[in-house]
């Protein structure tokens, strides 16, 4: 008994160790789709975008899987998509990455839509290292924490300033604007507001001499009355009047900068000025020629390309109905991940950051191809498209050139000379 | 002085929409000694309330004001008979009603939200964007009806509070409800009408405010702050001090700006709120009950 036992022993421990060298084999079982989650504020104050973001998530995961789903390596994998409601609420949308990441399981995260929830449950994502892509925050301080598995489809609304004084610029070298040329320069005291400021900002120090910014003040959100505040600008006797403001407080200065008699060569609202609800509110007549840029509009499907393609699988999926930038730019996302799966041939969260991080695709932005550059936090850089109202209640794109679809006014004709 | 008088102008407007939205929280604590937190809750109904009779039925804004009373009196009286008088008896200033009527706020502010979803909505009307020449400043005719109406209201609730039979018996429970009980007066009806004439008032202010600004169900917050600095600036309770301390709360803000950054504007006042209760805890006009 004595002698047996240690063989008996021996004999155990030997195979114990050949099934522990077998066991990495059987443990990973061939993968049998990719999932993917996501939070939207379905319920809440941003519930009507988060109903659009989900449009521009659920038609790319249908395109996907209508198609045979993913190329990963050597197999074709479906792909799913886990939809939570994170309500709008910073704290949910963070609770709720967590649950999607812990619980569920998920390879990769797509952002839930606004600023102030994408930057808390981006460090969710951050934490346990999944790449997580977003278009619905366009904010630059989210970008500048040093993240490296966030990723933003979204152009800082920087360039939004940038790309309006560039077209501008254009009209004052074409001799339709004085120079130098007065700004006043409003924007609300937002993430949002100051990244405004600074594109608008730094194009005006880069072209000295050009432009003076006369009047430079921010005010807060959801205000009540800014008379004083365009009584400031009416005494500075301005050329551009170029605010930056959310749709509620867009309707309420604009309606007291017509009641006051104010009038300007160009007029412009940030990405504001376009919308059918603001044109209701206001009057076809009271917001002739203000300028607006978007970072997509479904004008960009006048020329063949990526932007006709996904305008025309949108209009079949919802009834005709015509995207807007936030479809389009939840679509981008979720296709860039897949690209970036694809291309990876792995579903290894580390393998696709990566990818994503070096990777240049075909996109349906304006400008081109999309990448996330390093050195800007991993954030598009593609340019705006400028809008401006015509008289006849549209908003052509004036800008940039290759997909205008029509031509800008300025100096603005309503006012008297 | 053309800067000056453009200034001015623009702060009695301001005063007259600060008035207009305060009343209704100051009529209700002046007789209710109840802090009617529900009041940007019904801001934001009545806003719903004149943008569905506009937008659905055509009905012009200021001839749905009748309407908008109505209803915002009915759900007032409704809110007192339902929630406020099963507290407990001395204790509706307290922080139960406080918590009460903060929770109705959010009930209205969700059913708003499941029946309009969270677009930003307004009510557009040919005068919208409209302008009249004062002293050479051109001001907007929506805001001069503001002012108008905002100026109507405490003539009319003087006249009401002062000259019917019901506007004395509401001042004496105002002053003291148990005597009021001594010699007959039915104090919980009387209770009820205040609490939905402060309602309406509410009402009012949300459907004047749905005229001027972009609103979705989230709003009220900010309306419900100001209305709350008038209030205590003007003394609680107190129906002339609250249409002064609405002047004084516009002046400041307004000409705030020539010397202040213009999103610190609003911030004023909250100063002016915290010196207040610090110095005068009475308000401006001391602690007149109901003028």
């Amino acid at each position: 008994m004595n002698i047996a036992r240690p063989s008996f022993l021996k004999a155990l421990l030997a195979a114990l160790a050949l099934l522990a060298v077998g066991l990495p084999a059987q443990a990973a079982p061939p993968k049998a789709r990719v999932s993917v989650g996501a939070t939207l504020p379905l319920t809440g104050s941003e519930a009507r975008i988060g109903g659009f973001v989900k449009e521009g998530y659920e038609l790319a995961f249908e395109e996907v899987n209508k198609a045979g789903g993913l190329q990963v390596g050597n197999q074709k994998l479906p792909v799913a998509l886990t939809l939570l409601d994170d309500a709008t609420n910073q704290a949910t949308a963070v609770s709720l990455a967590d649950k999607l990441i812990n619980s569920d399981k998920v390879d990769f995260l797509l952002g839930t839509y606004s600023s102030h929830l994408i930057e808390a449950q981006s460090t969710v994502a951050e934490q346990y290292k999944v790449p997580y892509l977003q278009g619905g925050g366009g904010a630059t301080k989210i970008f500048k924490r040093g993240f490296k598995y966030l990723f933003g489809t979204i152009s800082p609304v920087e360039l939004l300033g940038t790309t309006l004084m560039t077209w501008i610029d254009q009209q004052q070298k074409a001799g339709k604007l004085p120079k130098p040329a007065k700004i006043a320069l409003l924007w609300e005291n937002t993430a949002h507001g100051k990244d405004f400021r600074k594109g608008v900002s730094d194009f005006v120090a880069q072209n000295k001499g050009a432009y003076i910014i006369s009047v430079d003040e921010s005010f807060a959100l959801d205000g009540k009355d800014f008379s004083a505040l365009l009584g400031k600008v009416k005494a500075a006797k301005v050329d551009l009047f170029l605010a930056d403001a959310h749709l509620p407080d867009y309707i309420t200065m604009h309606r007291q900068y017509v009641a006051s008699g104010l009038c300007h060569k160009v007029v412009s609202y940030g990405a504001r000025g376009s919308e059918k609800g603001a044109i209701d509110a206001l009057g076809v007549e009271n917001v002739k020629y203000i300028l607006s840029g978007v970072w997509w509009s479904s004008q960009l499907a006048a020329k063949p390309g990526p932007s006709r393609d996904f305008v025309t699988a949108f209009k079949a999926r919802y009834g005709g109905r015509d995207p807007e930038w936030f479809q389009a730019l939840a679509y981008l996302s979720a296709k860039t991940l897949f690209a970036a799966i694809q291309q990876a041939g792995t579903v290894d969260r580390e393998a696709v950051r990566q990818k994503l991080a070096t990777m240049k695709v075909k996109s349906l932005l304006p400008g081109g191809p999309l990448e996330f550059p390093a050195a800007l936090g991993q954030q598009a850089q593609n340019p705006f498209v400028v809008q401006q109202n015509t008289p006849d209640g549209k908003s052509p794109i004036i800008f940039p050139q290759d997909v205008a679809t029509g031509t800008g006014v300025a100096a603005n004709p309503k006012c008297p000379n | 002085m053309e800067r000056f008088i453009d200034l001015a102008l623009s702060a009695v407007l301001l005063a007259g929409l600060y008035a207009t939205m305060a009343y209704g929280l100051g009529i209700i604590y002046g007789v209710l000694r109840v802090v009617n937190l529900a009041h940007g809750g019904v801001i934001m109904m009545g806003a719903y309330m004149g943008w569905v009779l506009h937008r659905k039925l055509g009905v012009d804004p200021y001839l749905s004001i009748p309407i908008v009373v109505a209803a915002s009196y009915l759900l007032g009286v409704a809110m007192y008979r339902v929630l406020v008088r099963h507290l407990p008896r001395g204790a509706a200033g307290g922080p139960a009603s406080l918590l009460l009527l903060f929770g109705f706020w959010l009930v209205l502010r969700n059913g708003a939200y499941l029946l309009f979803t969270g677009d930003d909505q307004s009510i557009t009307t040919a005068w919208s964007t409209s302008s009249v020449v004062v002293l050479g400043s051109q001001l907007s005719v929506s805001r001069l009806a503001v002012l108008a109406i905002g100026s109507v209201i405490p003539v009319g609730l003087h006249l009401f509070l002062h000259r019917t039979h019901l506007g004395r018996a509401i001042r004496a429970v105002a002053q003291n409800p148990d005597s009021c009980t001594l010699v007959g007066v039915d104090v919980e009806r009387i209770y009820g009408i205040t609490f939905g004439i402060g309602t309406a008032l509410a009402g009012v202010a949300g459907l004047l405010s749905a005229t001027l600004f972009a609103f979705n169900p989230g709003s009220g917050s900010s309306e419900l702050l100001k209305s709350f600095v008038v209030v205590v600036l003007g003394g609680m309770g107190s129906v002339p001090g609250t249409g002064l301390a609405a002047l004084i709360l516009a002046v400041v803000e307004v000409f705030a700006i020539l010397v202040l950054p213009s999103y610190l504007t609003s911030a004023v006042g909250f100063v002016m709120l915290v010196l207040v209760l610090v110095i005068r805890p009475g308000g401006l006009f001391g602690h007149r009950v109901l003028g």
